[in-house]
């Protein structure tokens, strides 16, 4: 009987694990005798090329009036406000990766997507972070990550080398976060960062667009930032300029490349190392790495945990530093298991 | 061919600042094609003309020969089958044909016999417009016909019966069917004509030259005959908590039809427009919602076009709430046109009332912030009008002085041709 009570089942919305007894998941707040919310996304796929989860799919009722009914566009038929494209927050675990998002404090609407997937010796990290003064900004990052995650599992399935795979996907997300806009795209068409990890044999391969990154931390040695930004601090950081020098001014941190129907291209720069020793890559968004942006500070804020306990780690802290944006983490590990290590 | 005849354009400037209320938004419907119900054949209809027999009416004698012209000219362009009636208005309402009070199907020998007996009309009597209407509304009221128009003809003031039994009749008269008026001669009342339009969904006009009936009578009927959807509402949805502020046909004329909602349900309202032919006109609608947080969107009105149940065309007017001022200090430049056009025709009517209540003051203020507008909208035919009312000093500034000696029918040019709007350009 005590066994029974402690069996585990998964929330049908967001595939987080939920006591037997439970009425409501924790994670995602969906209630647990209805079905996954439709017309939302599925979060969860199944693919030849491996398995993988999304942070798409969206509350059953309006945050703002709690009405259930919507149009087509998911404009709330009783208060008006649209429908978010995700939760609040959001935790994703597919056991050697997993990932959680939050909204954070100061926002008032959760514009981080992520994604993460596994596939035998594989393991795929992916954030997209809405551009908040876009339009509609949350709508573009679940559509570069719905398209994006099961894109680079496809392309890795076959064949492809990760940089390639990466670069493939980006595109895919690029053309997904651009069809958001729909006919009429306006001044600020909905826009999003782009960054995604891949571990694939002893080799880890990172590709980005935008001011999301990618750090490797190590068990034993020095933790490093693997992305550059694409934003004018990024640059002058990337040409040797010491960040202490940077203003941490608005128009040091502006964008200079992103994913929308505006974007000048999409093309993900690529970084590929192998690293000497077992460790982890983090890739997050910038409501994680604003209080600690250094590698080494980043490091110390993650003991040794199980990849979810760190995520949650890592958001706890940023919400407690303030979580004045919206804060993502996922946590891959190196090396990405064999085959055996997947569960299927 | 099924397609979709009707569309609906939004325009608006959806950003409002941190704690901004208010939205505005310009709808653009546009009905196209001829057939506006795929695959059937056009809309039934009807019409009465009604066709001032006054005395007057014979002070010169053209205003009834032109008048009888153009009756004969607005029977020819009746459809085949289109039942019709031709009353004569004097103090009463007589048939002129059919003789019995009912309309008759339009076939070569009804229109020939209808031709016949207008020709032998005759001036003499009173000015009685109410009575003219309620026999219309009971002409109509046994016919089956989805389009049902009438033309209201005068020379004259409403004299031979009180402006409540006028307001009576028209009241009994709304969503019956659509009115026309006009006006022809010089001393016919713009507040009257405007009156019967405003109610009964038409337009008003006034014709100082008889000549000019014929071709006008004869575009009016062609323009009920080429109606190819009746009875069409704009519906419109706001979210829980807002205001409508207000919702204005802004072209081709400004119509107030705030007051004239017919409730849905609790967030849905309808507003009747009467039928639509090959068209276009635009709706400025003015929400006033919650306040929402910055970053947040929210559907602050839904703009359709419906016939019973049926969805024709659908737009969204949005909130978005954002702290760039960029964004949120542009005013859309159609909202703006159509607000000076409100304000212009709203200046030239306080104007005009003004003056004919003797409060000189104020009528030069009202009439020169008019001549100002006028100026500022390129609105030269509006500046013409107001020209013969006004002696212009300057018109950037709108310093005017009033004029000693009016002829009537100039003001009451100016009133009725007020409402009247021209899309913005090169927008």
């Amino acid at each position: 009987m005590a066994a029974e009570a402690t069996a585990v089942a998964a929330c049908p919305a967001c595939g987080a694990a939920v006591g037997a007894q439970a009425t409501f998941c924790e994670a995602c707040g969906h209630e647990l005798s209805l079905p996954a919310p439709t017309g939302t996304g599925a979060p969860a796929g199944e693919a030849a090329a491996g398995r993988w989860l999304t942070s798409t799919g969206g509350p059953t009722a309006c945050p703002g009036c709690g009405g259930t009914a919507f149009d087509e566009d998911e404009y709330c038929e009783t208060c008006g406000q649209r429908r978010p494209v995700a939760l609040d927050h959001r935790e994703l675990d597919l056991e050697i990766v997993a990932g959680v998002t939050d909204r954070g404090v100061r926002h008032t609407r959760n514009e981080d997507a992520m994604g993460l997937g596994v596939a035998p010796g594989v393991q795929v990290g992916i954030v997209c972070d809405g551009v908040s003064s876009s339009t509609r900004p949350d709508a573009a990052a679940h559509a570069a990550v719905e398209a994006a995650t099961p894109a680079v599992l496809a392309e890795l399935a076959e064949g492809h080398p990760p940089g390639e795979a990466i670069t493939t996907a980006a595109g895919a997300a690029q053309a997904a976060a651009a069809l958001v806009a729909g006919r009429a795209p306006g001044a600020n068409p909905p826009s999003c960062t782009f960054v995604c990890a891949v571990l694939k044999g002893d080799m880890v391969t990172v590709g980005w667009v935008g001011d999301s990154r990618a750090y490797w931390l190590p068990d034993d040695g020095a933790a490093e930032r693997l992305t550059a930004d694409d934003s004018l601090a990024g640059r002058l950081a990337a040409a040797g300029v010491q960040s202490a020098e940077i203003a941490q001014n608005r128009s040091a941190s502006a964008l200079v490349r992103w994913l929308g129907a505006d974007a000048p291209d999409a093309v993900p720069h690529l970084r590929a190392f192998q690293p000497p020793g077992p460790g982890r890559v983090l890739v997050c968004s910038d409501g994680v790495f604003r209080y600690r942006p250094e590698a080494a500070e980043l490091a110390e804020l993650m003991p040794d945990k199980p990849p979810l306990d760190t995520a949650r780690d890592l958001v706890a802290f940023a919400l407690d530093q303030g979580g004045h944006d919206n804060i993502t983490a996922v946590v891959l590990t190196y090396p990405p298991g064999a085959e055996e290590d997947i569960k299927t | 061919m099924s397609e979709a005849a009707f569309t609906a354009e939004v325009y608006q400037n959806q950003y409002l600042p941190a704690g901004g209320t208010v939205v505005d938004a310009v709808v653009t419907v546009t009905a196209s094609g001829g057939t506006l119900r795929p695959g059937s054949a056009p809309p039934s209809a009807a019409q009465v003309i009604m066709i001032d027999c006054s005395g007057s009416m014979a002070n010169p004698v053209t205003k009834i020969a032109e008048a009888k012209k153009a009756t004969m000219a607005a029977i020819d362009t009746l459809r085949d089958g289109v039942a019709f009636a031709v009353v004569s208005g004097r103090n009463e309402a007589d048939m002129v044909y059919p003789h019995q009070p009912m309309l008759v199907p339009a076939s070569p020998q009804t229109r020939n016999e209808a031709k016949f007996a207008v020709s032998r009309l005759s001036a003499a009597g009173g000015t009685a417009i109410g009575r003219w209407l309620a026999m219309a509304n009971m002409l109509f009221a046994g016919n089956p016909a989805e389009v049902k128009h009438a033309i209201l003809l005068t020379d004259g003031r409403n004299q031979h019966e009180t402006a409540e039994q006028l307001a009576a009749t028209l009241r009994a008269c709304e969503g019956r069917f659509i009115c026309d008026a006009r006006g022809v001669g010089a001393d016919w009342v713009a507040n009257e004509l405007m009156a019967v339009a405003s109610t009964l969904l038409g337009s008003a006009d006034g014709l100082p030259d008889p000549a000019e009936l014929v071709e006008e009578f004869r575009t009016m009927t062609e323009a009920a005959m080429g109606k190819g959807m009746a009875e069409v509402a704009l519906r419109l949805w706001t979210p829980a908590g807002a205001k409508l502020r207000f919702v204005k046909q802004a072209f081709p004329h400004v119509e107030d039809l705030s007051g004239r909602r017919v409730e849905v349900s609790p967030r849905v309202g309808d507003y009747p427009t009467g039928a639509w032919g090959a068209e276009s006109r635009d709706y400025h609608v003015s929400v006033e919602v919650a306040p929402g947080g910055l970053g947040e969107e929210m559907l602050a009105a839904r703009v359709s076009l419906v016939s019973g149940d049926q969805v024709l065309a659908q737009g969204r007017v949005l909130a978005t709430w954002t702290d760039d001022t960029a964004l949120s200090t542009q005013i859309n430049p159609r909202v703006a046109h159509y607000t000076g056009q409100a304000e212009l025709a709203e200046a030239i009517q306080q104007g005009l009332a003004a003056r004919e209540a003797g409060d000189v003051e104020t009528a030069t203020a009202k009439l020169g912030r008019a001549v100002q507008l006028a100026e500022e909208t390129g609105r030269d035919d509006t500046a013409k009008l107001l020209g013969k009312v006004v002696d212009v000093i300057d018109a950037g500034t709108g310093t005017v002085r009033l004029k000693q000696k009016v002829a009537g029918v100039d003001a009451e040019l100016a009133s009725v041709r007020s409402v009247k709007t021209v899309r913005v350009r090169n927008i």
